[in-house]
């Protein structure tokens, strides 16, 4: 999988069940993303890329940013679910083995502190 | 009555204070949560990638060994918990495929017939909010709370069946029955920023300062969640964003405050954000 083109909005919609070119642009899932100030392309662009056809997401960071509150999917008017896109995106970069996060990069004291919930489902999302 | 109880791997640990005030406060309402004889982690987050049994094979384990206490119910009070037992077993019930699949892979035949259960809709429907109010004392006569519900208990709206996805409403019909003001909190349902304090922290920092300062614009004087990880960002950034004070607190705690169960019992001890003026106010 090189990522290429059409081939990633293709695989996207095959892992997530959802339809990119549903998507009208309104912009509802960026304004209520939790991670919006943080992204560097917002749910919307994510989506408009998709459309385009364009390999290049899998190298931007949203997808692991997205904390998977469904707040997009609540409110899509098309009904797309974005969070299972965002998941798709992040599962395309597990398969090829591109994580963010790594036991390693954890410091003691955080591991000490937080519950174990975060490390799970930290774990489960954001690293290959 | 004894229901079985799922309590999850943090509520055994670092979330004790959560288990313990649920238990203890239910118990004094005539409901004995009995835990369950074996269990696991329930995998804490819903797979996403359709098709990723695997992701599901936790919960559908302590699903089917729920259903061997032949009860009917599971409770669970841990958002995560809940989110993700309550979303795979809405999968083994409605999808002949993720049945299958799950049974097989665990040589189990469980049809997805439990109800899982929140303590919320325990208290709402087998004590009942009216029953409630007149359990409780007046200590929390007026205090402002905040509901907290955050981002894992209300969505997706087809599963998860807790109300409007962005505006539930069975934590301030639970506030009110304790005699408590339910504060306007425009950010109830939002997420705290969840595991990515692992990743993105200034992330989760930017989220508690916008809850902290939509609970302090509506006038809360505490915070209530059900979720161990929303309490835990929101205390651990507590210190830079909640000019006002105000404490986070399990809601089951708020629950044992009003039934005057002793705070020892309630693991209400060496908080950031002290309890202590609220609990003045509820000994007055």
């Amino acid at each position: 999988m090189t990522g290429t083109g059409i081939e990633v909005t293709l695989k996207v919609r095959e892992i997530s069940g959802q339809n990119p070119f549903l998507c009208m642009q309104c912009g509802l899932c960026s304004a209520g993303c939790t991670g919006k100030g943080t992204m560097d392309m917002l749910p919307r662009q994510v989506m408009r890329l998709l459309q385009f056809g364009s390999g290049k997401l899998l190298d931007e960071r949203s997808m692991w940013i997205c904390t998977t509150c469904l707040t997009c999917t609540a409110r899509c008017p098309r009904g797309i679910d974005v969070a299972r896109v965002m998941e798709a995106l992040r599962a395309l970069n597990q398969r090829r083995g591109v994580s963010v996060l790594a036991p390693a990069d954890l410091g003691a004291e955080i591991l000490a502190d937080v519950p174990q919930m975060a490390l799970t489902s930290a774990f489960r999302k954001l690293s290959a | 009555m004894s229901i079985p109880y799922f309590p999850g791997c943090t509520l055994h640990v670092k979330a004790k204070a959560l288990d313990d005030s649920t238990r203890a406060a239910l118990a004094v309402l005539g409901l004995e949560l009995s835990g369950l004889p074996e269990w696991t982690c329930c995998g804490t987050v819903f797979p996403l990638a359709r098709n990723n049994y695997i992701g599901m094979v936790a919960s559908a384990r302590i699903l089917a060994n729920a259903a061997k206490q032949g009860d009917g119910r599971l409770v669970t009070v841990c958002s995560f918990c809940y989110h993700v037992l309550k979303r795979v077993n809405h999968a083994v019930r409605n999808s002949d495929e993720a049945r299958t699949k799950l049974n097989d892979y665990l040589e189990e035949d469980y049809d997805g017939q439990l109800r899982v259960l929140h303590p919320l809709e325990l208290l709402r429907d087998e004590v009942g909010f009216g029953a409630l109010r007149n359990r409780v004392g007046a200590g929390l006569k007026g205090t402002r709370v905040a509901c907290y519900y955050g981002c894992m208990l209300s969505r997706p709206a087809a599963e998860m069946d807790f109300g409007d996805p962005e505006d539930p409403a069975v934590m301030e019909k639970f506030v009110a029955a304790l005699g408590g003001e339910p504060a306007d909190f425009s950010w109830k349902t939002k997420c705290c920023g969840s595991y990515q304090v692992l990743n993105e922290q200034g992330l989760v920092a930017g989220r508690v300062k916008d809850i902290f300062q939509a609970a302090a614009a509506g006038g809360a004087q505490v915070i209530i969640t059900s979720c161990p990880l929303c309490q835990y960002n929101l205390e651990a950034h507590s210190e830079a964003d909640n000019h006002s004070r105000i404490p986070v607190l399990y809601f089951a705690q708020l629950l044992g405050i009003a039934l005057e169960i002793p705070i020892n019992k309630l693991g209400l001890a060496g908080r950031y954000a002290d309890p202590e003026a609220l609990l003045q106010g509820a000994r007055r």
